[in-house]
């Protein structure tokens, strides 16, 4: 084994060590506010329902690239110190939180009415309705899209890279630097190699659970 | 007027940079076309390989498409960027720009394109094929135009995330919109001037482009079919 290998290895380790806590953290954070938005798009009334949307639509709209440099830029001015870390939790949270509320609302919606009319009529009030009546029963409709939403997270995380956050992509991109300022190769087909063979190791079962977990469905 | 935090908003400073930022959206709408009809041409041509079974070509295909949907767009454009010249082959950010964004959206269409043609009811295929119509005839008077009608409201998507995710190339410092954006704000500090300019910008053009794909569906569908 070439000896630039052992050294690059455990530097790419800590990067995904950091990936994998913002990854967790993005999808924590998404799927509990997404959660929550989207059950308020399913309320009746419109001016409940307003703010929401005009969430959604803004988050899910707007390249998610933009919303991470935006708050990279934005929490100092308005006088919030908060780290790398915290910045890309906070971007890739608002657009994850978006589009995991437009699953939920759909989910919820494709949920026959009289579902929860029955629970209406029972006394349910909308809380309990929600509780226990729809989102158990939307939860399953939403599972697939929603695997297919973590992924699609799991992969953006890589774009905390260009906010600074020394993530496994920054440090593909740290070690390529080095290598090619020691004189030698930079080695960045072998190393991006690796990044790219990492990210597609965790991603790809989770896109087979959710193909598969669609077909039963069915 | 001063906020809370002493920040001073200056409409004046977004008038004064238009042309930077125009000449980077030419950029942006230059290489999210390129990329657009790509990813388009790619996913009819590939999906309509993939349904029709054709052996080899097929599991070529799915490899593609895996590789290309489970890894991060932006590895990819590193790898193009950084990894590829040291194999012989430079490209510079334009080329990065629309071939990475093609690559990637195509192998998303592949998938939308293939679930669609794979949707068309095989008695239709059937008949056609009673009625003396080849197999690749069957597939161009029939299943093609069914199932692209059926796979249109994703592909439309993919092609719009295709023109928003052209601002990812700001990682290569391409001076598309976004990567213009970004550097006036790196001397001004004009934060929230930039951001709202391009917010709007993108916005803009998004919603532009669900209308659009809007259009496109109810002009296609099928009077009373699915």
């Amino acid at each position: 084994m070439a000896p630039w290998v052992g050294p690059v290895a455990s530097y790419l380790a800590t990067g995904l060590r950091e990936t994998a806590l913002l990854a967790l953290a993005c999808v924590a954070a998404s799927l509990l506010a997404g959660t929550l938005v989207g059950s308020v798009l399913t309320l009746p009334s419109r001016a409940v329902r307003a703010p929401a949307r005009v969430y959604v639509e803004i988050w899910r709209g707007l390249p998610i690239i933009i919303i991470l440099y935006f708050i990279f830029f934005v929490l100092p001015i308005i006088g919030l110190r908060v780290d790398t870390f915290g910045a890309a939790v906070i971007g890739l949270s608002l657009w994850g939180s978006a589009n995991v509320a437009e699953v939920v609302r759909g989910a919820v919606q494709s949920v026959p009415r009289g579902q929860a009319e029955a629970a209406a009529a029972l006394g349910f009030s909308w809380t309990g309705r929600m509780r226990y009546v729809l989102l158990p029963q939307a939860a399953r409709r939403a599972l697939p899209p929603l695997i297919g939403l973590v992924v699609n997270l799991i992969q953006q995380t890589s774009l905390a890279a260009v906010i600074g956050l020394l993530d496994i992509l920054e440090a593909s991109q740290r070690s390529i630097e080095r290598l090619t300022l020691s004189g030698g190769s930079s080695h960045a087909v072998p190393i991006l190699g690796a990044v790219l063979a990492v990210y597609f190791v965790i991603c790809l079962p989770l896109t087979m659970l959710s193909r598969w977990y669609e077909r039963r469905l069915h | 007027m001063p906020d809370a935090a002493g920040y001073h908003f200056e409409p004046g400073f977004i008038a004064h940079h238009l042309g930077e930022l125009g000449s980077g959206l030419l950029r942006t709408l230059a290489i999210s076309s390129i990329g657009m009809a790509g990813a388009l041409l790619v996913g009819v041509l590939l999906g309509a390989i993939s349904s029709l079974r054709i052996p080899v070509a097929r599991h070529l295909i799915t490899v593609y498409v895996e590789v290309f949907r489970n890894t991060p767009l932006l590895v990819q454009i590193f790898f193009l960027y950084f990894a590829l010249p040291d194999i012989g082959l430079q490209f510079e950010g334009f080329t990065v720009g629309w071939l990475s964004l093609l690559l990637w959206g195509g192998a998303y269409n592949v998938e939308n394109f293939r679930a669609g043609f794979e949707a068309v009811e095989g008695g239709y295929v059937e008949a056609c094929r009673a009625l003396g119509f080849s197999r690749p005839a069957a597939f161009r008077h029939v299943t093609l135009p069914l199932g692209a009608r059926i796979a249109l409201p994703s592909v439309t998507n993919i092609l719009i995330s295709v023109f928003k995710n052209s601002s990812f190339m700001v990682a290569i410092s391409y001076p598309e919109l976004t990567d213009t954006a970004v550097n006036i704000v790196a001397v001004s500090f004009r934060v929230f001037e930039m951001f709202l300019a391009i917010g709007v910008i993108y916005l803009g053009l998004v919603w532009l482009m669900s209308l659009g794909a809007g259009a496109v569906e109810r002009h296609y569908a099928i009077p009373g079919g699915h």
